[in-house]
C-alpha cells in the first residue's frame, strides 16, 4: 500500500489547514469567543439588574473579588473540598482497586454497581442524599439510631454541612477513581511481579517500590480530574444546602452563580470567572510539572 | 336515492359549519395560544384544571413552570434577552419594582376596563402593596399569602399542660400574643423523647416552635414578623437601610433564643420541612403561610386534623397595646409580559384565575394558595369539604386581620440581592458566626453598596413610589 506523503498532508495545497479549519472555527466560537467576553466584561462596571450602561473600569472588578470576604469563604470550602475529597477518594480508590484486582465470583457485577453513582444524574443525586440526610425521617440516623447514636443535623448543622457534602462528593467519585486506578493496576505486566516475588521482596516493598510508581500516570490522572471537577463544584451543593447555613458551605461555584443570576453582576462575574480560571490553571500547571520533574528525575 | 343521501350530507355539513360558526362567535378569543409561566408545583394546578374553560373563550394556555427558589432568574434572563417567550406570569410582588419599573410589564388598566376583575372585592392591603405600582395596575392577585401563627389546639387546651405552664410561668396557657410569650410556651413545649406531652409518652423529640430559615425561600420574612411589628422599616426616605436598627437586632436575637426549642435541623427548613415539622406532630406552633392550615386539615397528609389553631402573628406591646404586623411573604400576582403577542387574552386568562375560579382554587388543600378577596374571607362554607365552616370562619377571620395589618416585602431593583444579602447575614448570625448587630451592620454595609451600584438617585425614587402606597395604607405616616 502506498504511503501517504507528509507532504501531502502539509505541502502546497494546505490540506492539513483546510481539513483542521472547520474544528478551529468551532473552538473560536465555543471557547475562545466566550473567554474573549468574559476577558472583555470584566473590565465593565456591569450590571443588568437596572439599566444603566456599562461604563469601563479598568481593573476595578479585579480588585473587588480579592476585597471580597465572600469569594475568599467560597475559595476555603472549595479548597477543603478539593483537598479532603482527593486524598480521601484516592485511598479509598486504591483500595477497592485492589480488592477488585483479583479473581471471585460476580467480578463484572461489582464493578457495574461500583460505577452505578458515577452515572446517577447529579441533581437526583443531591436529592436522594437529602433524604438520606433528613433529620428525622433519614435512613442515615436511623440506622445511628439503630445503634444507639443520636443522630445529627447533617446539612443544618454548620459544622456538619461541608463534611456531608464531601460524603456525597466521595460517594459519587470514589468509583471513578478506583475504576482508573484498577485499569492501571491490570495493565502492570506480570512478569514485574514475578521478579519481584524471584528477588524475595515483601508485599510491602512491591507495591511501595513497583505497584503505586507504575501507577503515578493513572494517579496524576484521577487527581487532575477530580481537582478541576471539585473546582466546578455546584449540583449537590445547591440542592443540598444551597450554600448554607448561611454561607458555611457556599463554593466558588456556587457563588459565581448567585453572583450572576440573582445579582447579574455581569462585569464582577466574569472577574471572579476568569480569577478562578486562572487560579486553577496555576494549580493545574504546577501539579503537572512537579508530577513530570519527579518522572524525569 | 342518491339525491336524498347527497342532500343529507349537504345538509349535515351546513349543520356543522353553523354550529362552529355559532359556537367561534361566543368566544371571546379567537383560537389564541398564550404560555404562562408559574412556580412548580400545587399552584401550578388550577392552569391544567380550568384549561377547558379556557378554550371556552378561544384561548390555549401552555404552562411552563420553574423551581420555587429560580422564578427570578428565570424570568429576568427572559425579560433581558426580550424573549417574548411568556404572556401570563405568577409574579411574586418583591418583583414588581424591578420589572414593571423597567418595563418588562404592561399595565393593565385599560383590560380592567373592558374585562371587570373586581378590584373592590380585593383585600386592600394587597391591592395597593401588590398589584399596584406607579399608580397604575400591574397585577391581579392570585395567592394572599401572609404570615400567620398556628399552634396545636390539642395541646393548648390540654387541663394538666395548662395547669403545668400556670405553674411554671405564673400565668394561663394560650396562644402567645407576643414575642415575649412565644419564648416561654415555646421552651415549655420542647421535651425530649420519653417525655410527657398532653398525656402521651413521646416516642421522640418535640419542639415548641419552629421557622424557616432557609435561604432563597423567603427565610428574612420570619425575622421581619418581630422587626415590623416595633416599627421597623427597610429604609428610610434616603435610602440609608434600617435593617440594623434595635427593632432589627432585637428581632435577630429572638430567632437565635428560640433556636434551642426548635428542631435541630430548622436552619435547614424550607417550606416543606416547616408544615411538615407541625402537621407531622413535630412542634407546637410555627410562623407560616395561610396554606398551611388546609395542609393541617387535609387527613391524607396530616396527624393534627381538628387541631390546628391560627392566629394572628405575635406583636410586642407599645404603651400598653399590642401591635403586631404579619409580613406578607411572596403573595402570587398575575402579571402580562410587556412583550405578550396576546396581552389581552393573557389578561382575560389572569382575570378568570383571580376572580372567577379563585374561590375554588384558594379553599382546596390541594394548591397553596390563599385566600386576598373579601368574598374568600365571607365564604367560609367553600372550605367544608375538609373542615367545619366554624374552624374555616376562624380560619378566615385570622388571615384577613394578618392582611389587615399586613407588612409588604421590599420590591425594587436588586431586591434578589438585597434579600439575598440579608438571608446570608441572617444565617451568620443564625450559625454564631457573627452578633445579631455586626451581622445587621454588616448587611446594611452591602446594602448601601448594592443601592449605589444601582444608581442612588434612581433606587430613592422608586423606593419613594413604594412609601406612597404604604402610607395610603396605613404602614407609614
Amino acid at each position: 500500500m502506498k504511503e501517504i506523503s507528509t507532504n501531502v498532508l502539509i505541502g502546497k495545497n494546505n490540506f492539513a489547514k483546510r481539513i483542521t479549519l472547520p474544528s478551529i472555527i468551532i473552538l473560536v466560537l465555543t471557547v475562545v469567543g466566550p473567554l474573549g467576553f468574559l476577558l472583555y466584561a470584566s473590565f465593565f462596571d456591569w450590571s443588568l439588574a437596572v439599566p444603566i450602561p456599562p461604563r469601563f473600569a479598568w481593573f476595578l472588578n479585579f480588585g473587588l473579588v480579592f476585597k471580597d470576604a465572600r469569594f475568599w469563604n467560597a475559595f476555603k470550602n472549595t479548597s477543603v473540598l478539593m483537598i479532603t475529597g482527593i486524598i480521601a477518594q484516592s485511598i479509598l480508590g486504591l483500595i477497592i482497586a485492589f480488592l477488585l484486582n483479583r479473581k471471585f465470583r460476580f467480578k463484572k457485577l461489582a464493578i457495574t454497581i461500583l460505577a452505578l453513582p458515577i452515572m446517577v444524574t447529579p441533581v437526583v443525586l443531591g436529592f436522594n442524599w437529602r433524604i438520606i440526610f433528613h433529620e428525622h425521617y433519614g435512613p442515615l440516623n436511623y440506622i445511628i439510631r439503630l445503634l444507639g447514636g443520636a443522630g445529627s443535623s447533617w446539612i443544618a448543622d454548620p459544622k456538619l454541612a461541608l463534611f456531608s457534602i464531601f460524603l456525597v462528593d466521595t460517594w459519587q467519585w470514589t468509583p471513578f477513581v478506583t475504576l482508573i486506578l484498577l485499569a492501571g493496576l491490570q495493565s502492570i505486566p506480570h512478569q514485574i511481579y514475578e521478579a519481584t516475588d524471584v528477588d524475595g521482596a515483601t508485599g510491602w516493598q512491591t507495591f511501595w517500590r513497583i505497584t503505586l510508581p507504575l501507577l503515578r500516570p493513572m494517579f496524576v490522572l484521577v487527581i487532575l480530574f477530580r481537582i478541576i471537577w471539585i473546582f466546578k463544584i455546584f449540583d449537590p451543593v445547591y440542592i443540598l444546602t444551597g450554600g448554607g447555613p448561611g454561607i458555611t458551605t457556599e463554593t466558588l461555584s456556587l457563588y459565581t452563580y448567585i453572583s450572576w443570576v440573582k445579582y447579574w453582576k455581569v462585569g464582577y462575574t466574569s472577574a471572579l470567572a476568569l480569577v478562578q480560571l486562572v487560579i486553577m490553571t496555576i494549580i493545574a500547571t504546577i501539579f503537572v510539572r512537579k508530577v513530570m520533574q519527579r518522572r524525569r528525575a | 336515492m342518491r339525491k336524498v343521501y347527497l342532500f343529507i350530507l349537504v345538509t349535515s355539513l351546513l349543520l356543522v359549519f353553523s354550529c362552529s360558526m355559532l359556537v367561534q362567535g361566543q368566544t371571546k378569543f379567537n383560537d389564541v395560544t398564550i404560555t404562562a409561566f408559574c412556580d412548580a408545583g400545587h399552584n401550578a394546578l388550577p392552569f391544567e384544571w380550568y384549561a377547558d374553560e379556557f378554550a371556552k373563550a378561544g384561548i390555549k394556555v401552555n404552562v411552563v413552570t420553574a423551581p420555587f427558589a429560580n422564578i427570578y432568574e428565570k424570568l429576568k434572563s427572559e425579560f433581558i434577552a426580550g424573549t417574548g417567550a411568556y404572556d401570563l406570569i405568577v409574579l411574586f410582588p418583591m418583583y414588581l419594582g424591578e420589572f414593571a419599573g423597567m418595563g418588562y410589564l404592561k399595565p393593565l388598566d385599560e383590560y380592567a376596563e373592558k374585562y371587570d376583575p373586581r378590584l373592590d372585592d380585593i383585600a386592600e392591603g394587597f391591592l395597593k402593596l401588590y398589584d399596584y405600582y406607579g399608580g397604575k395596575l400591574y397585577t391581579l392577585p392570585y395567592d394572599g399569602d401572609v404570615l400567620s401563627l398556628y399552634f396545636r389546639k390539642d395541646l393548648f387546651n390540654d387541663e394538666t399542660e395548662k395547669s403545668n405552664f400556670k405553674k411554671m410561668y405564673n400565668k394561663e396557657l394560650a396562644s402567645p400574643e407576643t414575642w415575649d410569650e412565644v419564648l416561654d410556651v415555646a421552651e415549655f413545649f420542647t421535651r425530649k423523647s420519653g417525655e410527657t406531652l398532653a398525656g402521651k409518652v413521646l416516642d421522640s423529640d418535640f419542639y415548641g416552635f419552629a421557622f424557616l430559615a432557609q435561604r432563597g425561600g423567603f427565610a428574612y420574612a420570619w425575622w421581619l414578623a418581630e422587626f415590623a411589628s416595633r416599627g421597623g422599616k427597610y429604609f428610610d426616605q434616603d435610602m440609608n437601610p434600617m435593617i440594623n436598627a434595635e427593632e432589627g437586632v432585637i428581632a435577630l436575637q429572638r430567632l437565635i433564643d428560640l433556636l434551642p426549642y426548635c428542631p435541630p435541623d430548622v436552619l435547614a427548613y424550607g417550606y416543606d420541612e416547616l408544615t411538615n415539622a407541625l402537621i407531622l406532630g413535630r412542634t407546637a406552633m410555627c410562623l407560616q403561610w395561610p396554606c398551611n392550615w388546609k395542609k393541617g386539615n387535609d387527613p391524607t397528609v396530616s396527624k393534627i386534623v381538628g387541631n390546628l389553631g391560627v392566629t394572628h402573628v405575635p406583636g410586642v406591646m407599645k404603651d400598653g397595646k399590642l401591635v403586631y404586623r404579619a409580613p406578607m411573604p411572596c403573595g402570587r400576582t398575575l402579571a402580562v409580559a410587556k412583550d405578550s403577542k396576546n396581552p389581552e387574552a393573557a389578561y382575560y386568562v389572569a382575570k378568570l384565575l383571580s376572580d372567577d375560579f379563585s374561590l375554588a382554587d384558594v379553599s382546596t388543600p390541594q394548591t397553596g394558595l390563599d385566600p386576598f378577596r373579601k368574598s374568600h374571607f365571607s365564604n367560609p362554607g367553600a372550605f367544608s369539604g375538609f373542615a367545619p365552616e366554624k374552624e374555616a370562619s376562624e380560619y378566615l377571620a385570622a388571615i384577613d386581620n394578618n392582611l389587615t395589618y399586613g407588612f409588604p416585602d421590599l420590591s425594587l431593583p436588586g431586591t434578589a440581592q438585597y434579600i439575598d444579602v440579608l438571608e446570608v447575614y441572617l444565617g451568620k448570625a443564625y450559625t454564631k458566626e457573627l452578633s445579631p448587630k455586626e451581622a445587621l451592620d454588616a448587611t446594611a454595609k452591602e446594602w448601601n453598596s448594592i443601592t449605589d451600584s444601582l444608581g442612588k438617585a434612581n433606587q430613592i425614587k422608586i423606593y419613594n413610589e413604594l412609601l406612597v402606597g404604604w402610607k395610603e395604607v396605613g404602614l407609614i405616616d
